[in-house]
């Protein structure tokens, strides 16, 4: 230990210029980050521009901290200094990682507690985020950075390598989005993202126990090139369902719906559709309905699989991911597919059966919480710290919720209300950002600590005044699947086609 | 007394070339052991082998009896005094810095005789070593090396690209400082390795031609003038220890590679009959030099 701290001091003494950028650049962040909490009441407060370029800058200068003070004791070549000198590698390893933790790790961990609480949002309690998205950071940016540099002679070649590995991974993954980090998953995103973690992070610590015990380039250059494979394949590598599966492994299992019974939505035949497009696909979209769910939940729809079989016994199966559409009113699902549409006519007139899975998630345990609209902040279980604000005018109403790290994968519906029953604004229930996660970890891999809910209602047409806003929030209780059949479906009878109008 | 380097059947191939071959070398405690060779010749990588920079293709390289491979940063390396000629040095450290920071590194660091190496060598203290020049760096790299007096000082062409006034003072500094220190350098600059090595080892093309100690060497090379006193018998086949032999009508002249004056005069007397007049020459280690590598490409 006595000789990494020597040469931790060495290190820093060395870059201490770059240490000094990296403060710079990180105490912006927690400048520009904190003030963004006051932006309600100051419209100057959220400069987005220099807080997209702080957290641009953030990664660039890791990288830079990261590179230079790995090739202060480079590992490749028969030039260094240092190799006949009697440093212990785990010694330069440890000095290195301190280094890490000293320069990078720490000051961002100070710099999201500073906006944490600038958001009314308690670093103590906040700690598994605070801790977590540590994790992170080492895992994503600073472990694999520090491998790639392992394996390189200097810093202009670690520059090039990460370049040129960046633009492989842009490259792939606009060729093909979704090999990698299943983009096109929605909520179940995380297993893909953290297998890439996870592959990345393995793999980086591999490169560097070897690279510090052996020198030796090209094992570890070998193991590098496997990662980049194993990561660009990630999202083919792994089912959806096999996702859904560790989702299910990993979340809560709070109620069971064993009497949940999906079948054809009668009520709603109108929906169902075969539309012929020409182009040898058929549209198909067919209704379904969801009955005996257990007292006070919801379900959402994550996925589902559903085959037909023909006469001639071949089989088609919904080609891509499973994909569903869920209705504004409960229980209510569809499923949307293309057919060929050779298929279809095999099995257009027939009266067929479609077996299914449909992989969904069961949300309850209900709550509500009532703002009345004072901007004061009161926390508000499963969404955040919230606070509901009228412009002066009794005119405009916002409500704004801010919640560390990640969302919870609740789903939130908003009542702007007037005294205790009567309703103005209905916000359906919906996930409180665009893109909601299962994900079990408190964190996800993003920059900013802190992301906000923001709603507001135009109270001006109709004369009154409002005097809350009430939020109902509903957890998921888990994730479950249910197979289903429905028989005697005849495809023709919802058959469409598409009218050209006359030119 | 003891070997402190050894290598035994020592090979080492980059690709398809073979760089060292089958290369048996012993170094004893205390000596001065000059490597010597053509450049390209495997001196280089001999010393990159037993500092474990390179891993030997076959066979072994000791250093204090323990395998190369397996050199310990706290048993060797604290021991071990390395330089080379193209080190890469910490630049933006200072005289003063470089020393302050490989102190905790030796228990044996003698912070007096940092400072003195320093004004021996006249280093100017709070100079960046990026800035200093290449003679001064090495003085500083060397200064570095002999303040924790390492019981084994490994030298690759320490001397190239300096000017003589600077090589003089670092051979100085070496010798002044270096006692009860094994050296091992190695050097294609031939002349000041003449004034202080006490053993030389002689590489050509990764082969270790002879290996041994100074006088000895100097005793069994000379260079011989013979005026005949008839003619030149020919054709004439030249002994085996004798090399770059000239000849013209009443002159013959060689280097002897093993003279023993009785043996010589023995030889010359069954090839060329009773001399008119032998002159008998010792030879620098820089023209000895000069005739195995002239040898060695004639061979070659």
């Amino acid at each position: 230990m006595r000789q990494a701290l020597h040469i931790l001091k060495k290190d820093i003494r060395y870059l201490r210029f770059e240490i000094a950028v990296m403060l710079v650049v990180t105490a912006a962040f927690a400048f520009i980050g904190a003030r963004r909490a006051f932006w309600m009441d100051d419209p100057h407060a959220n400069r987005s521009i220099a807080w997209t370029l702080v957290q641009l800058q953030l990664p660039f200068i890791w990288w830079l901290l990261i590179a230079r003070v790995l090739h202060a004791e480079t590992l490749l070549g028969d030039r260094q200094f240092w190799i006949t000198r009697p440093y212990i590698r785990g010694q330069l390893l440890l000095a290195k990682l301190l280094f890490f933790a000293l320069c990078v790790s720490l000051p961002m961990l100070v710099a999201d507690a500073i906006i944490l609480g600038a958001f009314g949002l308690s670093p103590v309690e906040q700690i598994a985020g605070l801790l977590w998205t540590q994790v992170l950071l080492w895992a994503v940016v600073l472990l694999p950075v520090a491998a790639l540099c392992s394996v390189t002679r200097g810093v202009v070649e670690s520059f090039v390598a990460t370049f040129v590995l960046l633009l492989i991974l842009l490259a792939w993954n606009v060729a093909l989005p979704g090999m990698t980090l299943g983009v096109m998953w929605g909520a179940l995103d995380w297993v893909t993202v953290y297998y890439a973690i996870g592959v990345t992070a393995v793999a980086a610590v591999a490169i560097l126990a070897w690279q510090y015990a052996r020198r030796r380039a090209w094992t570890s250059r070998a193991m590098a090139a496997a990662t980049v494979v194993l990561v660009m394949g990630g999202g083919a590598a792994i089912p959806w369902t096999t996702a859904f599966a560790v989702q299910s492994h990993f979340g809560k299992k709070v109620g069971s719906p064993s009497s949940l019974h999906i079948g054809f939505d009668f009520e709603r035949k109108w929906l169902a559709r075969a539309l012929v497009e020409g182009d040898r696909n058929v549209e198909l979209e067919i209704p379904l309905h969801a009955t005996g769910l257990p007292a006070d939940t919801e379900l959402k729809g994550d996925g589902l699989v559903a085959t037909m079989q023909a006469p001639d016994g071949t089989v088609w199966r919904a080609a891509k991911e499973p994909w569903t559409k869920i209705d504004a009113e409960r229980g209510i699902l569809s499923l949307h597919a293309q057919m060929n549409e050779d298929f279809y006519r095999k099995i257009r007139d027939r009266a067929t059966t479609l077996r299914g899975t449909l992989y969904f998630t069961l949300y309850g345990d209900g709550r509500s919480s009532s703002l009345p609209f004072d901007g004061k902040q009161v926390p508000v279980p499963g969404l955040g710290v919230c606070s509901a604000h009228n412009n002066g005018r009794q005119e405009l109403y916002f409500l704004l919720c801010s919640f560390a790290f990640r969302p919870e994968p609740n789903q939130v519906s908003i009542r702007f209300a007037e005294g205790d029953n009567r309703g103005y604004r209905e916000i359906e229930p919906g996930g409180p950002v665009a893109r909601i996660s299962y994900s079990p970890f408190p964190a996800d891999p993003e920059i900013s600590p802190v992301s906000q809910y923001f709603q507001y209602f135009n109270m001006q047409p109709f004369r009154g005044t409002l005097s809350r806003a009430v939020i109902r929030t509903l957890e998921p209780l888990g994730h479950f699947s249910r197979e289903f059949q429905i028989d005697d479906l005849r495809l023709g009878d919802f058959e469409v086609r598409r009218t050209r109008l006359p030119e | 007394m003891s070997d402190v380097i050894r290598t035994v059947d020592l090979e080492k191939r980059f690709g398809g070339t073979v760089v060292l071959d089958r290369l048996n070398l012993a170094v004893s405690e205390g000596s001065v052991y000059g490597l010597l060779g053509p450049n390209g010749c495997g001196k280089s990588t001999t010393i990159k082998i037993l500092m474990n920079i390179l891993e030997p293709s076959a066979g072994r390289a000791e250093i204090f009896g323990n395998d190369s491979r397996r050199i310990s940063p706290r048993r060797d390396l604290t021991r071990i005094g390395y330089v080379s000629e193209n080190q890469e040095l910490p630049e933006w450290m200072t005289v003063e810095y470089l020393m302050e920071y490989l102190k905790p590194f030796y228990p044996s660091w003698d912070e007096a005789r940092a400072a003195e190496l320093i004004w021996q060598f006249d280093l100017p203290r709070d100079r960046k070593l990026r800035h200093l020049s290449h003679g001064m760096r090495m003085k500083a790299a060397l200064a570095a090396l002999l303040a924790y007096r390492p019981k084994l000082i490994v030298l690759d062409e320490p001397f190239t690209g300096l000017d003589s006034l600077v090589r003089d003072e670092l051979i100085e500094g070496l010798l002044e400082n270096a006692e009860g220190s094994t050296i091992f350098i190695s050097s294609h600059d031939l002349a000041e390795i003449e004034t202080f090595a006490s053993h030389i080892g002689y590489l050509d093309r990764g082969r270790l031609r002879f290996s041994e100690e100074m006088s000895s060497l100097s005793g069994r090379f000379r260079e011989i003038e013979i005026a005949l006193a008839r003619a030149l018998p020919a054709p004439l086949v030249w002994p085996p220890t004798w090399m770059r032999a000239e000849e013209s009508a009443a002159l013959v002249r060689f280097v002897d590679t093993q003279f023993e004056y009785e043996r010589t005069m023995a030889e010359v007397r069954r090839l060329f009959g009773e001399p008119r007049d032998v002159t008998v020459r010792p030879m620098p280690l820089r023209e000895i030099f000069v005739t195995l590598a002239k040898a060695s490409r004639k061979a070659a």
